[in-house]
Parts: structure tokens; sequence; C-alpha cells
């Protein structure tokens, strides 16, 4: 039974392997307990950080108040990005989202700049730089599926009659909807990454980003490992949200995956 | 006395060439598949389209089937004779592609509702299921079906929508004997289910579709007079072979027949030619 957590390819009984998950999080916390680095903090600080950051510092109202706006940020931008990304069809729009793709190269420091001279509100600003941001990564990964397209999908839509924007809407746009599905999950977390610089950029509206920032400042570890923990955890049931998803709508999604 | 007739033509291509990036893949390719008939039989056509890999069959398919204009020539199908367009001939390509997101039902209700009003449709779709032994496997999707079945479900989807001919590339490829008996029953049937039914399979397993064929095409590179290899290969007349003339159609165990083996040697010899 152990000789197949150690065999290439090998698929341990699901019990076998979530005891086996299980025991490497035990000894992880083990470790840190017992054998705590100088500068990390320890287990027993970062879970006194926690409730200090909960019961005075509004942890939960922050977290909630970036993940609405992370939501709201990933929601718009993935329309404006299929958008972009199935207009590629058309050799007009070509250029439109290559330009896009290319602008993930952009600071968004120097971003924000320029959204607050266009926009009044701090939370304008927060959002429409989030939606930028996830916008251009976003067009990459559909611009990459979409080049997944076969030559023997294509044709296979021809050959039943199909016309061209009837093809389009068949393979490209129903076909690979579980994979965008993926792409915006893929993508999401780039968002917290922005979301945590925009807030600190940022300050008017708070958010989870400024209560990382202020920990950093005046040096309470503790209470940075507490925040970035609780962003992994938030992190990881979002992952988790949408493979549900991806799972309840595309349920032929997973009969593609090897086994 | 040949007991069977040729009428008009289903399929006609004129001077066919095709050229990418200056090489020529394909030259000078001219056929028709005539309507055969045969007293008390509603009688199809199977054309075996035999040639060397990567010689260019593939590119001649996707030109009979309207998916690539060739460089010049044309290609005309249907009765009366007209231009092809996508969607005249059915195409199943060699890994019996499907729309992976839809369910096998609604894969052949897709194709079926490119002809037929939408209760029409439904009805011609369950009478495929039935007839292709698809019936129990309505609601499950593609990746779900076995090899065969994916492969039956790909015929089935080309047949509910296209103009009586299809192409089948590589049937035979890689099935065991029984299923190698099942498919080649599935093209006999087929051909038999209307008068202007027409199947082009594409192979390399000279015995099967030489067993089941009345026509067969063998695209191979040509000699000129002074013995100079010609650029692009070609299906010249000596390599059109008319098996019902020949008296090696339509004939079950043709396979064991003294002047089937000789064909078939033959028809190897001349592949090996280069």
């Amino acid at each position: 039974m152990l000789k197949q957590l150690f065999t290439p390819n090998a698929r341990p009984k699901t019990s076998v392997f979530y005891a086996m998950v299980a025991g490497q999080v035990l000894v992880l916390l083990l470790l840190w307990l017992f054998y705590p680095l100088q500068l990390f903090p320890t287990l027993g600080e970062v879970g006194k950080a926690f409730r200090d950051l909960v019961t005075t510092q509004g942890l939960i109202q922050e977290l909630w108040a970036s993940l609405t706006t992370a939501l709201a940020a990933l929601g718009i931008a993935t329309v404006l990005a299929l958008a972009l990304s199935y207009l590629t069809a058309l050799p007009f729009f070509r250029p439109l989202a290559y330009a896009a793709s290319k602008m993930r190269y952009l600071t968004l420091t120097g971003l924000t700049f320029f959204m607050a001279l266009m926009l009044s509100s701090g939370h304008q600003v927060k959002l429409s730089v989030l939606i930028f941001g996830a916008t251009v990564y976003l067009v990459t990964g559909m611009t990459s599926v979409i080049l997944t397209t076969t030559q023997e999908e294509m044709d296979h839509a021809r050959t039943l009659g199909l016309n061209e924007w009837q093809c389009f809407w068949e393979v490209v746009v129903l076909g690979k909807l579980d994979d965008m599905l993926e792409v915006v999950r893929q993508n999401f977390a780039i968002i917290w990454t922005m979301i945590t610089l925009v807030e600190t950029l940022y300050q008017s509206e708070g958010g989870i980003g400024l209560l990382l920032y202020k920990q950093n400042r005046y040096l309470h570890l503790a209470g940075v490992v507490a925040i970035q923990i609780v962003i992994l955890l938030t992190g990881a049931l979002q992952d988790f949200v949408f493979e549900y998803l991806r799972r309840l709508f595309f349920p032929y999604a997973a009969l593609k995956a090897a086994k | 006395m040949p007991n069977h007739t040729y009428h008009e033509p289903l399929l006609a291509l004129r001077n066919i060439s095709q050229q990418f990036d200056g090489e020529v893949v394909l030259r000078d390719i001219s056929l028709d598949v005539l309507d055969v008939k045969r007293p008390g039989v509603q009688q199809g056509q199977v054309v075996g389209f035999y040639g060397r890999s990567g010689i260019g069959k593939s590119v001649l398919c996707r030109i009979i089937a309207g998916l690539l204009p060739p460089s010049t020539g044309t290609v005309q199908v249907g009765n009366p004779l007209r231009p092809v367009v996508p969607g005249d001939v059915g195409f199943v390509q060699q890994r019996y592609p499907l729309f992976d997101h839809r369910t096998l039902f609604d894969n052949l209700l897709v194709a079926a509702a490119r002809k037929h009003a939408p209760a029409e449709a439904k009805a011609r779709v369950e009478t495929y299921l039935e007839r292709f032994g698809l019936a129990p496997h309505r609601r499950k999707y593609p990746a779900m079906l076995s090899g065969g079945q994916r492969q039956r479900a790909a015929i089935a989807q080309q047949l509910l929508c296209s103009e009586h001919l299809i192409i089948l590339d590589e049937p035979f490829s890689g099935l065991d004997v029984a299923m190698i008996d099942e498919v080649k029953k599935i093209i006999i049937e087929v051909t038999t289910l209307d008068e202007l039914n027409t199947v082009v399979v594409v192979s390399h397993d000279l015995v099967t579709t030489t067993s089941i064929s009345d026509t067969l095409w063998l695209l191979a590179p040509e000699r000129d007079a002074a013995g100079q290899l010609l650029p692009g290969a070609t299906i010249t007349k000596e390599h059109q072979y008319n098996l019902a003339d020949m008296g090696l159609a339509w004939r079950p165990g043709v396979d064991a027949v003294p002047e089937f083996v000789q064909l078939v040697q033959h028809l190897k010899d001349e592949i090996r030619k280069v």
C-alpha cells in the first residue's frame, strides 16, 4: 500500500491518499511547533495574532471587502476577456487581443496613478485597476485555449454543414467553455496578488491588503503569517468552488483528464 | 453478361491539382463515380482508396469534402452534379471526432437538425441510434464511448446530414477481426440504404477494403516517358480499377477467389513502386 505512494502514475485508494495528506500536514505542524525557526513566528504566536486580528482589527470584514471587490473585478474581467478572445475569430480584432495580452507587462503602480487621475472614487480606481490587470492575464490564457483548436475539430464541424459562425460557436465557444473556466480559476490567484498591492497604494477603502501592509510596517510577523494563511485558505476554498462548478456545469471535462 | 449498369455520375473530379508553398502534392486527377444499378438490389457504391502514407490521400479527401479548395480543378457532387461545398460530403476522420461537450444524442441531433425540422430530426436520430446499436448509450458523452461505438456514432452523425457521399479515413485501423467484420457490415448497410449512397474508404488494409469495394483508386507517383519521376501524386487510368466489371464486386467470400488474391498482390506491387 505504501509502495503505491512512490510508484509513478499510481492511483492509491482515496482513504490512503487523504491519510497521507493528513500525515504530511501533521508533520509540518509538529515541526513548526517543536523546531521553530528563529525569524519565523511560532504556531502559538500566529494563533494569538489571528485572534487579535479578528477581534480588534476586523480581519473578517476586511477579508469580505477584498473578496467582494475581487469577485466583482473577476466577473467583469471575465466578460471583457471572453469578448476580446472570441473576437480574435475576426481578423480586424486580432491586434486588439494581442495588445491586451501584452499589457500584462505594465506595472500596476503606474496604472493606479492614471486611473486615479481619470476616476473620482477610490473604489472605482481599485476596481478598474483590478479589472484591467485581470483582463490582460485572462485574455492571454483564453486566447491560448482558443489556439488549441485543431484543424480536425473545425473540419468535423464543417462537414456537418455548419457555417463558419456556427462552427465557431460549436467548436470554440461551447466546446471550450470548460477550459475557459479553468483559465478563470487559475488567474483568480493573480487578483489576490494585485488586490493586496492596490489596497496598499490606495488605502481609503481598507481591505485585507491594507491590513497586511500595516502588519508588515510594524513588523508584526505573526500577523503577517496569520493573514497569509487566511488568504491561502480563501484561495484553496475558491479553487474548490471553481472545481465544483466545473464538474457541475461541464461534467464531460473530467472525462478528458488522464486516469 | 454483367448484371450491373452504370448511370449518371455522383462524384466528378476534373483536373485536380494541389500545391503547398510551390510543392506539388497532387497532380491532374480526374475521376468519376457513377451510379451503379443492379436488378432487384438497392445498390450504392463503395470506392477503396489506397496510397502510401504521406502521399496526399488526406489532402484529396479534404478536397473532395469541400474543406480545401484545390489549386486547380473542380469537384462536383450530387445528382444533378453541382460544385461541392462543406457539408455535402460526410468525412469521418481517423480519430472519429465528435463534439466532446455534447451527449451522443445531442451530437446526432446537431447533424440531423441541419436538414430536418426539430421533431423529424429527433425521430431520425432515434432511428439511427437503433440502427447503429447505440440506443443504450444515448446519454453518454463521447469520452465514455468505446472506440467502436465512437466510430459508429461518427458515421451516423455524418450520414444524418451529408448528401449520400461519405468518406471514411482508415475505418479498419487498429480493430480486431470481429470489429472489422462489424465495420464492413455497417459500410455495406450504408450502401444498401439508398441507391445513391457512396462510401469512399481510405485504407491500408487492402484485403478488407478490396473485398467490399466495387471500385479502387490508387494514388501514386507517375513517371514520364523518359522514366523521370513527375512531381506530385495522381490516380492514372491504370490505377482506377473497376471491380464490378472484373467480377470481383458484391461477392461473399471473394477474398478466397484466385483473381482477387492476384489483384491484391498486384496492388501491393504497385504501391511498393516509387
